[in-house]
């Protein structure tokens, strides 16, 4: 073996491994899978917020149906993530509109849904709560401490306060949640459309009080997760799981977009105040933040989401004296959970429009004054991390004011009904904190008689796992791109790679199948795949998280290396306001990146892209109307996200400053494009002159926000 | 998923099988051309035909052609078709730009002209899948012992007209065709409607509507403009039609129709009476404008706040004009 510069695969865009499955149709999603004998679920839901059930009457004769409730829970009847706080099926309490109470199953569709109208239950209803701002439970609470801040406000020659609010977003992937359950060999089978198979598996495991072997998850081909297919997944497995158990006939359960969109996790909305000192030449010297985020009614996710919203929450920039208090609170809602970005783009949004304000109070530019605070390799984060060289603050932002001709066209645009706005931002790959040692994940490499065979929990979501993993492995092995193969997510077959999320597929397990191949390439010596195989049968390489030397956490107090590296980026947004309606439509995004090493270059820009666009929708249309506890714009015709002409024109500049520890060189890039996006936009609306500090912009509140000059 | 209910399909290739049809199936019975707004509808449980008469396979019912200098649109056009025929076009450009605007080009390639005229109208309590409205306990629309949940004392159902075509086929004058079989009435579209969110059009079940008759096209010129929130897709919550006569630089006359803030277009007559006389110019539009907010009366039962689309009334109105100076 041995890799000509010309079969290299890193770097170039090579086909996608599932790609030809895709356009031509005959890939296989959940909903396209049937069993012999399989029975389809539905579930049964809350229709109050908060209270306790009193009666369930069934209305219809039983026979044919399969029906459970919390009763017919073989184990322990909760969701396994970090807290056991969430019941898999309601027992007494209500906690939120939409929780599952109920699960029937019938092999004919129509009658399930007949049945499920002549299902009535009683409440005894109580008060809910909506506001977090009043609930009294707070599922947790961080404060990241870092210098003195009172010497901090005590140097400051100005204070600049402001509070920001970001909204509810759906992750609205295109293949709603679902998936089959199938009772096989004493334990259960479960194929779905999902993100993390071991985060399924262990639910399983605990909800049905079966062994680790008695469980197997198999990922089908996945629709789109963006962190919704994250945590999910182990409720709806649940449910199928549940209800396979009782029947013992397999079980399909998939969502049709209302019921996904009612029932499932959501961005967490938040109120973010800032209080900053700084120096009339635009020097910071205090940063105070205080986040709340609303988890809704269980925990989820949420102190993770919070660990990450806050260790992003003072934008890319230096400052001695910080302190960041973050809470995420319950209230009577469905539970949010993890979603692209997963906190950070809450707190990002919320830094950068404040920045822009700091930049208009003081009077001086705003380049100037991120230029002058923009992280340096070598300065300290808030939690005290040391910065590496890899850190590309000021690249970045320099090259997307050029690139976009900030300073011409923000002169030119004054007075007129354009506007542009800029937002700089960085994101963490991998796990924060002491996350990926804890996850100790691993991954496998199998020789072949024609190459290799990768074997990771990895999923490929849309984002291009496979394609990015075997580029990976083909380069260090010196062999084709075509040879290597990638095994599906079967926990049957594969190891624990850890979650698909948190930007760290291709950083983290990445690398450690970059290991692997390295090992097997010394193993082999020279040989040839058959001739390693006719002598010793096979070789199997397994390689387990080692994380660089050095890296330091404490869980305690905040402080440490929260990431192993950050992707940097900056977005410069060019807006339009219709003069009439006051909707403002962005016309162009020049977005610059820097993300270590673009492994597949039309992939990375395909992150970018779509990451973009979504926060375009976050930043201006996508509204959850809650009414009562329940979304009441729960379709694809009345929550709005932008289509291909409300996105602008999208100009990608990919930046590679390499990351020592990354396969490659490469950081993540999944997220981070989410980040910047709703800042730059509302700084565009700003400049025009509108003092806005919420998001989504939508008119109605551009036209409520004070104008700039009244509220300076 | 949702899911069609079971129906029985039938397929007739005339005007005369298809009313006989659809007649001998009562209540029970419904007219599809492209299935646009019907399905979604049966899928959401709105509408549950037993009976649907499909209308794709009666050639007459698209056909295009000039009758004593009007131009008859068959009601089974694509919407498509009408949006790119070259005399609709060159001569009807205010229409052709009110169809560009409906939804999306898959869309268009599917509705048809004669569906868009009677398009169900549209609230957020309705609009919604079987579960969602069955746990808010329906509303009047579906159930008439219940309330309507927009304004709970209203007596009747404020569902709003949604059609992107209506506003302005009202504003220039045209003309439906409808067909009972054997006989066959001619009636201004403007005439089609009842500003009542249930029971919103002025003709028998049974009857086909088989033709949308365009006026001459001299002496007049037509605009259409549109509130939604996005480039595609979303249906008008506030839309306004207009069309103005013009002799020696004066208006002689004027029709101006808001579409999305009522059950029904809604004519703007003390507007139009501002502009009749005087030229078309920016004091006049600017009067026009000025008149045309107060009948704008939208409810809180679309996309943006009500407030908000009764604010940009007299804007809408001011530029559908001044898009015909
Ligand atoms: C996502 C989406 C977005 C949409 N956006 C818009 C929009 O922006 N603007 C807009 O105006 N519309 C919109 N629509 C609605 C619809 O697509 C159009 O109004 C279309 O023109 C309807 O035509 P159709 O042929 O599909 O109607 P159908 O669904 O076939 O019929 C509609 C109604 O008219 C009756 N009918 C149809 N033809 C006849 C006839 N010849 N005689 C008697 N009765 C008849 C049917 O019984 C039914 O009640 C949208 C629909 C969807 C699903
Ligand atoms: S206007 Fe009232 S009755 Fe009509 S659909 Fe809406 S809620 Fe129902």
């Amino acid at each position: 073996m041995g890799a000509t510069e010309k079969s290299r695969a890193v770097g170039r865009n090579v086909p996608r491994k599932e790609g030809l499955d895709k356009v031509t149709g005959a890939a296989k999603y959940v909903d396209d899978l049937t069993f012999p004998g399989m029975l389809h679920g539905r579930t049964i839901r809350s229709t109050i917020a908060a209270g306790e059930i009193e009666n369930i009457h069934l209305g219809f004769a039983r026979k044919g149906f399969t029906i459970a409730d919390c009763r017919d829970v073989p184990g322990r009847n909760v969701v396994a993530l970090i807290e056991l706080d969430q019941p898999c099926l309601a027992e007494r309490r209500v906690r939120h509109f939409a929780e599952p109470i109920l699960l029937l199953a019938h092999e004919d569709r129509e009658r399930l849904l007949e049945a499920e109208s002549l299902v009535a239950i009683d409440y005894r209803e109580e008060t809910p709560i909506y506001d977090p701002e009043k609930s009294d439970h707070c599922f947790k609470e961080i404060r990241i401490e870092k210098g003195d801040l009172a010497r901090g406000f005590a140097e400051a020659d100005v204070v600049v306060e402001g509070e920001y609010r970001v909204g509810l977003q759906e992750q609205l992937y295109i293949e709603p949640n679902g998936v089959i359950a199938v009772p096989e060999n004493g334990g259960i089978t479960v194929y779905g459309s999902l993100q993390c198979p071991y985060y399924v598996h262990r639910a399983l495991r605990v909800l049905l009080g079966l062994s680790d072997d008695k469980v197997r998850v198999v990922q089908t081909e996945t629709g789109g997760g963006f962190g919704g297919k994250e945590e999910y997944p182990s409720m709806i497995a649940g449910h199928a799981a549940i209800l396979a158990w009782k029947s013992r006939r397999p079980v399909k359960l998939v969502y049709d977009r209302v019921e996904d969109m009612v029932a499932t996790t959501k961005r967490h909305p938040g109120v973010i105040r800032h209080s900053t000192g700084v120096t009339r030449d635009g020097t910071l010297t205090a940063i105070k933040i205080d986040v709340l985020l609303d988890g809704g009614a269980y925990m989820t996710l949420s102190p993770v989401v919070l660990s990450r919203g806050v260790i992003h929450a003072t934008g890319p920039y230096r400052c001695d004296h910080v302190r960041i208090q973050g809470r995420v609170v319950a209230t009577n809602t469905p539970p949010n959970g993890a979603f692209r970005g997963f906190g950070a783009p809450q707190t990002q949004f919320a830094a950068e429009v404040h920045m822009e304000r700091i930049a208009e109070t003081l009077g001086i530019d705003s380049v100037r004054l991120r230029e002058k605070n923009a992280f340096r390799p070598g300065d300290t984060t808030s939690t005290g991390q040391k910065l590496g060289r890899d850190t590309s603050a000021l690249r970045v932002l320099r090259e997307a004011v050029s690139r976009s001709d900030f300073r011409a066209k923000r002169r030119a645009y004054r007075g007129t009904n354009r506007g542009i706005g800029l937002a700089l931002f960085f994101h963490g790959s991998g796990f924060t904190g002491g996350g990926e040692v804890k996850l100790a994940s691993k991954a496998s490499l199998e020789l072949t008689e024609t190459g290799a065979r990768i074997l990771v929990a990895s999923t490929e979501i849309g984002q291009g796992t496979r394609t990015m993993h075997a580029q990976i492995v083909a380069d260090t092995l010196g062999i084709p791109y075509d040879a290597v193969e990638v095994a599906a997510a079967d926990t049957a077959r594969v190891p624990d790679s850890g979650p698909t999320v948190a930007s760290r597929t291709c950083m983290v397990v990445g690398k450690i199948l970059e290991r692997c191949a390295q090992e097997m390439r010394r193993e082999l010596g020279g040989r040839s795949a058959q001739d390693y195989l006719a002598e010793r049968g096979s070789l199997v390489v397994t390689k387990e998280y080692s994380g660089p030397d050095g890296l330091y956490w404490d869980d305690e107090t905040y402080r440490g290396d929260a990431y192993g590296a950050f992707g940097w980026g900056c977005d410069v947004i060019e807006v339009e306001r219709d003069p009439e309606t006051w909707q403002i439509r962005p016309t162009r995004v020049t977005a610059v990146c820097e993300i270590g090493k673009a492994i597949h270059p039309v992939l990375a820009r395909g992150q970018i892209e779509g990451g973009t666009a979504q926060a375009v929708g976050y930043a201006l249309l996508e509204e959850v109307a809650m009414r009562d506890g329940r979304m009441a714009n729960a379709q694809l015709t009345n929550y709005l996200v932008p289509t291909t002409l409300d996105t602008p024109e999208i100009d990608v500049t990919i930046l590679e400053n390499p990351y020592e520890h990354g396969p490659f060189g490469a950081k993540g890039v999944g997220e981070m494009p989410i980040d910047g996006p709703a800042p730059a936009i509302v700084n565009a609306i700003r400049s025009l002159g509108v003092d806005v500090r919420s998001i989504p912009a939508t008119p109605e509140r551009i036209l409520e926000a004070p104008s700039l000059s009244a509220s300076r | 998923m949702m899911r069609l209910p079971k129906f029985r399909y039938y397929s007739p290739r005339t005007i005369a099988d298809a009313v006989a049809i659809r007649s001998d199936a009562g209540p029970e019975g419904a007219y599809v051309a492209g299935g646009t707004d019907l399905y979604p509808n049966m899928k959401r449980r709105q509408q549950t035909p037993k009976v649907v008469v499909g209308l794709s396979r009666i050639s007459e019912l698209s056909r295009i052609g000039e009758q004593n200098g009007r131009l008859v649109l068959g009601a089974g056009l694509l919407l498509s078709n009408v949006e790119n025929d070259p005399r609709v076009r060159a001569e009807y450009p205010g229409l052709a730009h009110a169809v560009s605007e409906i939804s999306t080009p898959p869309l268009r390639n599917m509705g048809t002209i004669g569906g868009n005229l009677l398009l169900d109208t549209r609230c957020n309590y309705y609009d919604q899948n079987y579960e969602w409205r069955k746990a808010i306990d329906f509303c009047m629309k579906t159930d008439r012992q219940q309330i309507c949940w927009v304004a709970p004392g209203s007596p009747k159902c404020l569902a709003v007209q949604s059609a992107d075509t209506v506003p302005v086929l009202i504003a220039m004058g045209a003309r439906a065709v409808l067909s009972s079989g054997r006989e066959e009435r001619e009636v201004a579209v403007e005439d089609l409607y009842r500003n009542d969110g249930i029971d919103y059009l002025r003709k028998r079940p049974e009857e086909l509507l088989t033709e949308v008759v365009l006026p001459a096209a001299n002496g007049w010129r037509a605009s259409y403009r549109k509130l939604r929130r996005r480039g595609a897709f979303d249906f008008p919550v506030l839309s306004v039609g207009a069309a103005v006569w013009r002799e020696d630089g004066k208006v002689t006359s004027a029709r101006l129709v808001l579409g999305g803030v009522a059950s029904a277009p809604v004519r703007l007559s003390a507007a139009e009476a501002v502009l009749a006389g005087r030229p078309l110019d920016k004091e006049s539009i600017e009067a026009a404008a000025a008149a045309a907010a107060g009948p704008s009366r939208p409810m809180d039962n679309t996309d943006f706040s009500f407030l908000w689309r009764k604010e940009m009334t007299a804007k809408f109105v001011r530029s559908a004009l001044a898009d015909l100076v």
